[in-house]
């Protein structure tokens, strides 16, 4: 599969997903089960059962999983800092060309 | 003070956001004409509340992201004037929300700068549809796949990779969402506005739009100031999946800096095979 980009530039260079506050999170997984793209994995057997299993899966600046978090338990980068990030790489890249 | 509404808090008593939405309602009924509804009552009593709801503008307090109040009133048919979240309110005015059930003083101050806000959001309603994008002309390119048909206006505008476009008309901006995100949410039953006079940066959110799957954030594609709500989509959300570019038109914005957003935005072209892209993706699942 090709490279996936995010307004031309590759999706691993943007740091943006959801980090999970595990002191508040209550495994509920409604956040899991809301994802349509595979970010979040449950781990039945294991002291943290949700882990973001796939952070570059995460559609750059949705947060939607955060909105069906009742106890707030998911935290996003900030939305500024990441577009001033994306415009940085685009700017390298057009250096590269 | 003429301000009233018929306000529906959560009261969610096992958390403190939720004891807040008590306090923002006593304040209300305090402070104006405002009648209360119970929401513990309401599920046993309809017509005692029905009528309340039908006589003033409904206001619903929920105090987090659960929305227990929205979902009653929601349940019980009512059509929404406002709706504010106790956890957004803190966030936007950077208080942290105390953990007792018990309200502390910086909780108390919340719910009465809520309250005071509220009662002075009176402004007289200036026609909110902007006169320059009364003449847009729609000219639509489809993609079907399946039972779905996705429209994208072939001229004029721009878009985000989030779905998002923009129709600029001298320094103002109309925004909304586009065909593949009412299709993707399905029967869309809620919309909450941004708010006007919010400085919006580029990417920031623009209000969101919920549907029994999913609650989307609208993500602006330009920086600016929100000048004017589609308030329409409050009592009649399903404009939305009825047409995202016309009747169903989001927010309005004073622009900041259109020619630097450009250069992150997507043309029809650009935007139309992204889009493609997105639709065949999400089929394979």
């Amino acid at each position: 599969m090709s490279e996936v980009t995010f307004m031309g530039v590759p999706r691993s260079r943007i740091d943006w997903y959801p980090t999970i506050d595990y002191d508040k999170c209550n495994y509920c997984m409604d956040c899991d089960e809301f994802c349509p793209h595979n970010v979040f994995e449950i781990r039945e057997n294991e002291e943290k059962k949700l882990i973001v299993k796939n952070p570059h899966n995460c559609v750059v600046f949705c947060r939607a999983c955060g909105k069906t978090c009742g106890l707030d338990a998911l935290s996003f980068p900030n939305k500024t800092e990441t577009t001033k990030r994306i415009k940085e790489v685009r700017k390298e890249l057009e250096g590269n060309d | 003070m003429t301000s009233r509404y018929a306000v529906l808090p959560c009261n969610g008593l096992d958390k403190s956001v939720g004891c807040i939405t008590r306090e923002i309602a006593l304040g209300l009924v305090e402070k104006s004409e405002t009648d209360l509804i119970c929401p513990v009552m309401f599920r046993v009593s309809d017509a005692r509340y029905t009528k309340i709801a039908a006589d003033k503008p409904l206001l619903v307090l929920d105090g987090c992201a659960t929305r227990c109040a929205s979902k009653l009133a929601a349940e019980k048919g009512l059509k929404v004037a406002k709706k504010i979240t106790v956890t957004e309110e803190a966030k936007n005015r950077k208080v942290a929300v105390g953990k007792s059930l018990k309200l502390g003083d910086s909780d108390l101050r919340l719910a009465e700068a809520v309250v005071e806000e509220l009662l002075k959001e009176e402004k007289p309603k200036e026609s909110p549809a902007g006169q320059d994008f009364s003449t847009i002309v729609y000219d639509y390119e489809t993609y079907k796949k399946d039972k779905f048909i996705f429209r994208v206006p072939r001229s004029g505008f721009y878009f985000n990779e989030n779905d998002c476009w923009v129709i600029v008309s001298g320094n103002r901006a109309r925004v909304g969402v586009a065909d593949f995100v009412q299709q993707s949410l399905s029967d869309i039953m809620f919309f909450t506005p941004p708010a006007v006079g919010a400085e919006i940066e580029q990417f920031g959110e623009l209000g969101s739009i919920e549907s029994g799957k999913a609650v989307f954030e609208v993500i602006s594609p330009v920086s600016g100031v929100v000048t004017a709500v589609n308030d329409e989509l409050i009592s009649a959300p399903e404009l939305l999946n009825e047409n995202p570019y016309e009747k169903g038109w989001i927010a309005e914005l004073e622009l900041t800096d259109f020619d630097e957003d450009k250069e992150l935005l997507l043309d029809f072209e650009g935007y139309f095979k992204v889009l493609k892209r997105k639709v065949d993706e999400f089929h394979v699942k």
